[in-house]
């Protein structure tokens, strides 16, 4: 009976290991697809930061010197990284803004009104990037349909295309559903007997929002708020497109010293600079979650 | 960046009525190496459509076993050329002169035996003189398209343009290209438009941080777009764009600046890694012949290179002073190579776009 029983325990610890081994198993597509696409060229980056570059012949010397860095230093780029980090930062919040009452909407729906909802956020977003992008130019333009509204109203033109303020329109609208979605599931997650019961409790609606909506949905605002924050802080087609080349992005400056110029190092110390900056942005978003987590 | 995005999408449909035309003119007997006696693949680096919409399929005809494949580069600038082209994937491309004379500097460029390539004798000595190292095929010049009617007043230099800023504010636009748009402010300012010199390339800093605040943008396309219905008046612009524009709204002129201006030059080379230089070679002097050469200004669009094509050109590129080969092009500087100068040019191309 025992050694049935230690047989029937080796059997189930056998197959548990098996389990265990094909769950590893699972793991090496995206082990590998993460170390060849996504480690090996962050650490050829990061060496290529070092190097100098012969930018007649393209021949790269790994000296290991900190001279690109020390460039980085210059007014051109930290005014440069400033205007795009106050352009994220814009870009971010106002995803935010219009995001949270739009997943809020959503969510209160019945379960068919929010599958109808949430494909009119992303269907739009099927379309090609560079002509959504573009659509807005003509948006935008001068006796274009805003324009035209704005000057009906208020008897000015808006003038509003190729100025900081339509790139900042352009990425808001581009990056809204990287806002909604997260946001969108964890508002979905809160169980509805909670509304009631702080309705029961004396909360009247702001309050309800105030002390357990915002707090439970906080984790899907603050994704929402990193998926939207780094890719916009490192962009640089739409400002080149609706900025009309006058408002410089650190993205653009990258993209140019890799594709215009072929420096390589410079570019690459670029790009590093640019994520250790976005590392040291999300450690603090994250200190500072735990902080503001409600009790 | 790209300097003919807008002008194939423009010019493709207007040349299309005439490829018919050209293609019943196009397989003509070329001068050269005799039918039959080639074959292979020689690869090329290409713009996207920037061939004569039959003159491969004409050679590969007149030559059967030889194929001409075509790999298109998305971009224009000199160092993403440079360094497909160093790959040594190519047996030849295309590429502006700045670039050619990197991958000379490199010693990746194949020097062509003349002999073998007769039909250059079409091409007119000045653009043979700017483009030594290869076959030049096209060139685009820099200038000012406007509105007189808008205007009111007739502009003739680039002077008149920063003059007129303040009262078109908003309806300028300029190039988003630094060869080009300091090239001309460069010109402007009286130097050249190639200058490596620390202190007038501060001045053509200047110059643009001063006109900037008017400017509608800096367009990388549709460069004078906004003439047709007037939303820009005044634009730096190409001569290609300009003359595309013209079709369509009659009213903008075109002027050669008093001060000059700068252009673009480019061509074919044939690369030092090639094993199929005779096929190269053939491939180019068939493709200089005028009526193929005019294949390719058809389908393209662009201002031309051989005079002796001119009867097979489309009137409304022949017909237009400002794509035919002219006495203007003594007021050209054709762009060069800058060397090492490139990044002290992109700097300041930033510094402006920061400012």
């Amino acid at each position: 009976m025992q050694a049935a029983t230690a047989l029937r325990g080796r059997k189930a610890d056998s197959g548990q290991t098996t389990g265990r081994r094909l769950g590893h198993l699972l793991l090496v597509p995206t082990a590998l697809w993460t170390v060849a696409f996504f480690l090996i060229p962050l650490i050829l980056i990061t060496v290529f930061s070092f190097g100098t570059e012969n930018l007649i012949t393209f021949n790269v010397d790994f000296g290991w010197t900190v001279s690109n860095y020390a460039a980085f230093g210059s007014a051109l780029y930290v005014s440069t990284l400033l205007r795009s980090l106050a352009l994220s930062l814009g870009t971010t919040a106002a995803c935010a803004l219009l995001g949270f009452p739009l997943a809020f909407f959503i969510s209160r729906q019945r379960p068919r009104a929010q599958r109808a909802l949430l494909a009119c956020v992303i269907v739009p977003f099927w379309t090609s990037f560079l002509v959504r992008t573009y659509s807005w130019v003509n948006l935008l333009q001068t006796d274009g349909p805003i324009d035209r509204l704005a000057f009906g109203i208020t008897g000015h033109h808006l003038q509003i295309l190729y100025s900081p303020a339509s790139i900042a329109i352009g990425m808001t609208y581009s990056y809204l559903p990287l806002m909604v979605l997260p946001i969108y599931v964890a508002l979905e997650r809160i169980n509805p007997d909670l509304y009631a019961a702080a309705a029961d409790l004396g909360a009247r609606p702001w309050r309800q929002f105030r002390r357990v909506v915002f707090p439970l949905a906080r984790p899907g605002l603050i994704a929402g708020i990193i998926i939207v924050g780094v890719p916009a802080m490192g962009e640089y087609v739409i400002p080149e497109i609706l900025g009309g080349g006058k408002t410089l992005m650190v993205g653009n400056i990258i993209v140019g010293q890799y594709l215009d110029v072929g420096d390589y190092p410079f570019g690459s110390a670029l790009a590093v600079s640019l994520m250790v900056i976005l590392l040291a942005m999300l450690f603090a978003l994250r200190r500072v979650q735990p902080a503001v987590e409600p009790r | 960046m790209l300097r003919r995005g807008t002008a194939l999408a423009l010019a493709v449909p207007s040349a299309a009525a005439l490829l018919e035309a050209c293609s019943s003119s196009s397989s003509s007997t070329p001068a050269g190496p005799s039918a039959g006696s080639l074959a292979g693949t020689a690869v090329m680096e290409n713009y996207p459509d920037w061939m004569g919409a039959h003159v491969v399929q004409s050679f590969q005809k007149l030559h059967p076993g030889s194929v001409i494949k075509q790999v298109s580069n998305s971009s224009s600038s000199i160092s993403g050329t440079v360094q497909q082209l160093k790959t040594g994937d190519f047996d030849f491309g295309l590429a502006d002169v700045s670039a050619t004379q990197q991958a000379v500097d490199i010693g990746i460029v194949q020097p062509l035996d003349w002999p073998k390539v007769p039909n250059i004798k079409y091409v007119g000595q000045s653009f043979r003189t700017a483009y030594p190292h290869g076959i030049p095929t096209d060139y685009g010049k820099i200038g000012i398209g406007y509105r007189p009617d808008l205007v009111g007043e007739k502009i003739t230099s680039w002077h008149d343009v920063w003059r007129l800023a303040p009262k078109f504010s908003g309806k300028i636009v300029f190039i988003d290209l630094d060869r080009d748009c300091m090239g001309s402010t460069l010109k402007y300012l009286g130097y050249s438009g190639n200058s490596t010199v620390p202190s007038q390339l501060t001045a053509c800093k200047n110059a643009l941080i001063q006109i900037k605040p008017h400017l509608q943008a800096f367009l990388g396309v549709n460069y004078g777009q906004g003439l047709q219905d007037g939303s820009t008046v005044i634009a730096m612009d190409y001569d290609y764009d300009v003359a595309l524009n013209q079709q369509k709204q009659p009213k903008i002129e075109w002027v050669y600046p008093s001060e000059g201006m700068v252009a673009y030059i480019e061509g074919w080379i044939a690369m030092k890694s090639s094993k199929v230089l005779p096929l190269v070679q053939s491939f180019m002097n068939f493709a200089l012949e005028p009526k193929q050469y005019a294949d390719f200004v058809n389908t393209t669009g662009t201002a031309y290179v051989e005079a002796a094509a001119t009867p097979y050109v489309e009137k409304s590129i022949s017909g237009s002073a400002i794509l035919r080969p002219g006495n203007a092009i003594g007021k050209v500087e054709f762009e060069h190579f800058l060397g090492s100068a490139t990044a002290l040019w992109t700097q300041v191309w930033d510094e402006v776009k920061a400012a």
